[in-house]
């Protein structure tokens, strides 16, 4: 229920009291010199203000921060609050994972791309679906027509994942899927192609997006009420909490939340207070916070402003250390360490001039490796309008080598700390997001937020506000509203064919005819079963029903049937 | 034309409905508005009128869908109308409903059409009265209104309605207060939603208490407790609607009641217009007003000097 | 409001330019990018437009069968996941079929330059990309938006 406090609105005004309010030496400063040389040699007037909506001071100087700074809000590297780096010798110990998301049109498609990556140094998978495998549909489905193969790789059954992963070696690669509302379905193919391969359960790595909550706020590709999915999480959370230690089972994702439209803030504020909600979740499903929390990670969005990207992130792995530490008694180092994977910003892509893209691109990844990143994806130029072409994708990985091999920034751990903007900055950051999470508190909670269409609210107006900006000239687009050539689409770009959808209904009827149908039924039978009852863990049920190869629609129609479907808030 | 049009209302047909309720509402009291109305009258008066009103967020449109569902299910032709203020502003309105209900509305072709309140004097009440009307004369069993929040298209509604829902929920904290100074008097049914919130039953409770203090009529109006995802309480819901079309059925005075405002806006309209050419020329003449500015002569003498000249 | 129009029978219509437009925003595919409609729906509406969202995921037919329902002037396809040449192109069957001929159809979304032409022999114009300026959609429709009425105007 509401109440006046709550533990982010004690944390909230213990910063608020940190506080610098006075800066006496900027204030003179401005006075005797800045003002005149202001009005001797002109200035650009305009708003200083970043995505978040802070506004910016002309210089930033030591009274702009704390005095116990460096003791209280910095520590070292690997050391509380974690500001600096979640571990100590950060890219001396280890250079951030370079992985490309990749995935699209046929199975054999995808199976050839991923081998490519491979030959190429990738050093992790990322496996992205389409869309009727993201909203549970099979590729016969009407609904899927037109759509298979589109925005991802289609898997409508096992088969589909057999092929995606023929010649790969399970135990020496990890695998990152990007599925939330059939992740359950997915990871027990992934262990279902596993044990074909004959590899230990426990040895499968990788991890499944499995964060459904942003889903209502941002990405919207659900299928049951949010209660049904979390229940499905849980389940999901609990079965490789015990079989499967190398397997991250939840990628909280404020990359779609950004790319929806938030601002920097809004990414940082609704991304951790998900992650609040799934921390809350495990501890109530009866796990030790110690034993479950260090197996979610994070996944941020690295966009343009340069500064205010670093800042979110290092703000970020304060709030996450301090907050599982004093408010859900956390007791292990391990479990107080934010760890996540970035991405490079696909809204800040244009396909004007598309080329420029490819410095969008290197200096977003720049700010990812000076925020403390633990895994990378580069965009790759051609993003704007299509799938990456092959040549696309090698630029974006080779931009990461060039900055991890050429450039000495991984060199030194969080090189802008200390600097008085960043810090500052950082300090802001982490302020905001309290603000927005004593209100998300006050409102009942992260998930009645949602369900009120609260948060999908505010990232629309903050998304509608900044279009307009872009329309009075107030933020600019290079190629978009300045620097404007006459150009028509350059891009070469990867043209999936109607022949991925005919193979995918060619593969699921031979399916259809060569499974054991009677096995197929009663695996969904008893799948029902398990949902219908709470306290059932309904994983070993999917695996049943997966392995037996029942279809991804087949598997989610149980759920449809038990739970029913969702229709989203309004919001406008 | 109208005559296709008419036929096809008639017989049900989406497209003629929809023209029929474009040409009303973008087209004002014209000629083809009136002789439209005036041809299909007859064939009114069969649809129960369901107003449903209640501050934005409480759960309306889902509720709508499930009402819509319910009432298809006992063989029952629905149709909806929803009603958005335009912002003062613009003119703009953009609509959002139709989304959580979607789902009934296909599954059992129910008929929904959105108008929005563009600010003319007195358009919006004609319009919504001359819409339901078409949607009575195509067969509909039940027409259901729903309206967004205060203002004058909620009066239309409380007006037009037959039986007035009021969709309260958990959570409005003092505001119920507030709300409920202005709603009391006019519901024939309370409803409570999201009853599975925290606060719900004591919002129920609140509701029920009130209504006992005030004077009762004929009619007790009951609060319902629903929750729309798992569709608890929506049998007593539907009943309840149910008991008051029969109630409404057999009571004249209420008919009566609802053609008088009709009959009235009307009036008010035919005399508005038969002398706002001599009002405007008054409104005019610089000579009287100046006398105005002057304090020569107050306000309400002036009107009534005026509108004894010209009747 | 004006005089002139309170003072014969219908004469507080408005005249055919000044009624608000009136558009369905629609993404009829398996697509759950938002971020674009969303920004469009309050463009339209601050530009006076009274504009109809229908949410996620409506089929072809239910994006149809509203169109129809609320006799809008305009329907706004969207979709960013490569599937307007199937997609968008059953819209605009369905309305062939349904004999709609006075409803404007525009689209809009990740279309290549190659499908432009094709979508506009099917009657689905502008096809606009990300980064086009709202004035230049908003001037689109409403060129659209007066072609549809002509159409309508003389079927009646």
């Amino acid at each position: 229920m509401s109440s006046n406090t709550n533990f982010y609105s004690k944390k909230l005004d213990e910063i608020r009291d940190q506080t610098p309010r006075t800066n006496s030496e900027y204030d003179s400063w401005r006075k005797r010199t800045l003002q005149e040389w202001n009005q001797k040699t002109g200035y650009r007037d305009r708003e200083y203000i970043n995505s978040s909506g802070i506004e910016l001071k002309e210089v930033y100087t030591p009274e702009d921060i704390p005095q116990d700074t460096e003791s209280r809000l910095l520590g070292m590297p690997g050391e509380y609050p974690f500001t600096r780096g979640v571990y100590p010798n950060m890219y001396r110990g280890k250079l951030w994972t370079m992985r490309m998301f990749s995935g699209f049109g046929t199975p054999e498609d995808t199976n050839r791309r991923l081998k490519y990556l491979i030959q190429h140094g990738e050093s992790g998978l990322s496996i992205a679906f389409d869309m009727p495998t993201l909203y549970g549909f099979d590729c016969d489905n009407p609904r899927s027509d037109g759509e298979i193969g589109k925005c991802g790789v289609n898997v409508t059954s096992l088969k589909d994942m057999e092929v995606i992963f023929r010649g790969i070696d399970l135990s020496k690669v990890s695998t990152s899927m990007t599925i939330n509302a059939p992740a359950a379905i997915l990871t027990a193919m992934y262990i279902a192609v596993g044990k074909k391969k004959k590899i230990p359960i426990s040895d499968l790595a990788g991890t499944v997006q499995a964060d459904i909550l942003k889903e209502y706020i941002a990405q919207k590709e659900w299928i049951y009420p949010p209660e049904a999915h979390l229940r499905l999480i849980r389940d999901m959370m609990t079965y490789c909490t015990e079989n499967m230690p190398k397997w991250n089972y939840i990628s909280i994702s404020g990359y779609h939340i950004r790319e929806a439209g938030s601002s920097a803030v809004q990414e940082l504020a609704f991304t951790l207070a998900d992650g609040f909600y799934y921390v809350d979740m495990g501890i109530k499903a009866g796990l030790d916070v110690d034993e479950f929390a260090p197996r979610l990670s994070f996944f941020f969005n690295s966009s343009i402003n340069f500064f205010e990207e670093i800042a979110k992130m290092r703000a970020a792995r304060r709030i996450w250390a301090t907050v599982l530490k004093e408010k859900f008694g956390a007791k292990k180092p391990r479990t107080l360490l934010l760890r996540f994977h970035t991405q490079t910003s696909g809204y800040t892509l244009t396909w004007q001039q598309p080329l420029n893209n490819i410095i969008r691109t290197t200096i977003e990844a720049m700010a990812a490796v000076l925020g403390g990143t633990q895994s990378l994806h580069t965009n790759s130029y051609d993003e704007a309008w299509a799938l990456p072409s092959e040549e696309a994708v090698k630029i974006a990985l080779r931009t990461q080598q060039i900055i991890a091999e050429e450039t000495g920034v991984p060199d030194v751990i969080d090189p802008l700390g200390g600097s008085y903007y960043v810090e500052w900055l950082t300090n802001r950051m982490e302020e905001e997001a309290y603000r927005y999470f004593d209100e998300i508190e006050r409102m009942g909670g992260i998930l009645d937020a949602v369900k009120a269409g609260y948060i999908q609210k505010e990232i629309a107006a903050t998304s509608y506000r900044r279009q307009i900006r872009l329309e009075e000239g107030k933020e600019i687009m290079v190629g978009v509203n300045k620097y404007t050539e006459k150009e028509d689409q350059p891009i070469n770009i990867l043209k999936i064919s109607k022949a991925a959808q005919k193979q995918q209904l060619e593969r699921i009827r031979n399916v259809k005819k060569t499974r054991d149908q009677l096995k197929v039924d009663r695996a969904l039978q008893e799948l029902e079963d398990a949902m219908r009852k709470d306290d059932v863990n309904t994983m070993p049920f999917i695996l049943k029903a997966v392995e037996a190869y029942a279809t991804i629609e087949e598997i989610s129609n149980v759920g449809r049937k038990v739970f029913g479907t969702w229709k989203e808030p309004v919001i406008v | 034309m109208l005559d296709k049009i008419i036929e096809g209302i008639y017989r049900g047909d989406h497209r003629s409905i929809s023209r029929a309720i474009s040409i009303v509402e973008n087209e004002g009291d014209s000629e083809n508005t009136r002789n439209l109305i005036r041809q299909i009258y007859q064939r009114t008066g069969n649809a129960h009128i369901v107003g449903i009103t209640g501050p934005p967020g409480i759960g309306k449109s889902t509720m709508i869908g499930n009402i819509c569902a319910l009432l298809s299910e006992r063989g029952k032709k629905v149709s909806v109308v929803a009603i958005d203020a335009s912002s003062p502003f613009t003119g703009g309105s953009l609509l959002g409903n139709r989304i959580r209900m979607q789902e009934s509305l296909t599954k059992y072709g129910v008929y929904m059409r959105s108008l929005a309140n563009r600010g003319i004097n007195g358009g919006l009440s004609r319009s919504i009265w001359d819409t339901v009307k078409i949607l009575d004369a195509a067969g509909s069993d039940f027409i259901i209104v729903e309206t967004v929040g205060a203002g004058q298209a909620d009066l239309d509604v409380i007006n037009l309605a037959d039986t007035v829902i009021v969709v309260l929920g958990p959570g409005l904290g003092d505001e119920i207060q507030a709300i409920k100074a202005g709603i009391m008097e006019i519901g024939h049914v309370f409803v409570i939603n999201k009853m599975d919130r925290q606060g719900a039953y004591i919002a129920m409770k609140d509701i029920e208490e009130t209504l006992a203090m005030m004077p009762r009529g004929e009619w007790k109006p009951p609060v319902v407790g629903i929750n729309s995802l798992t569709r608890e309480g929506y049998d007593t819901l539907i009943e309840s609607i149910c008991k008051h079309r029969s109630f409404c059925e057999t009571n004249r005075e209420a008919r009566l009641r609802k053609f008088r405002t009709e009959l009235q806006m009307h009036i008010d309209d035919e005399l508005r217009r038969k002398f706002q050419k001599d009002i405007n020329g008054v409104l005019k003449d610089e000579g009287r007003l100046e006398e105005y500015l002057l304090r020569r002569i107050d306000p309400y003498s002036a009107a009534e000097e005026i509108v004894e000249e010209i009747a | 409001m004006s005089e002139e129009r309170s003072s014969e029978h219908g004469k507080n219509q408005l005249s055919f330019k000044d009624r608000p437009i009136k558009i369905l925003l629609a993404k009829p595919g398996i697509d759950g990018h938002d971020r674009g409609i969303l920004v469009l729906a309050k463009a339209f509406r601050d530009a006076g437009m009274e504009v109809i969202y229908a949410g996620l995921l409506p089929t072809p037919e239910q994006v149809v069968e509203t169109a129809i329902n609320e006799d809008v002037d305009v329907v706004a396809l969207s979709l960013l996941n490569g599937a307007h040449m199937t997609v968008f192109k059953k819209v605009a069957d369905l309305m062939k079929e349904r004999g709609v001929n006075d409803i404007a159809i525009v689209g809009g979304g990740t279309i290549p330059d190659a499908d432009k032409p094709k979508l506009e022999k099917l009657g689905i114009s502008g096809n606009y990309g990300p980064g086009t300026p709202i004035s230049v959609i908003i001037d689109h429709v409403t060129k659209r938006a007066m072609e549809a009425r002509k159409l309508k105007e003389s079927g009646q």
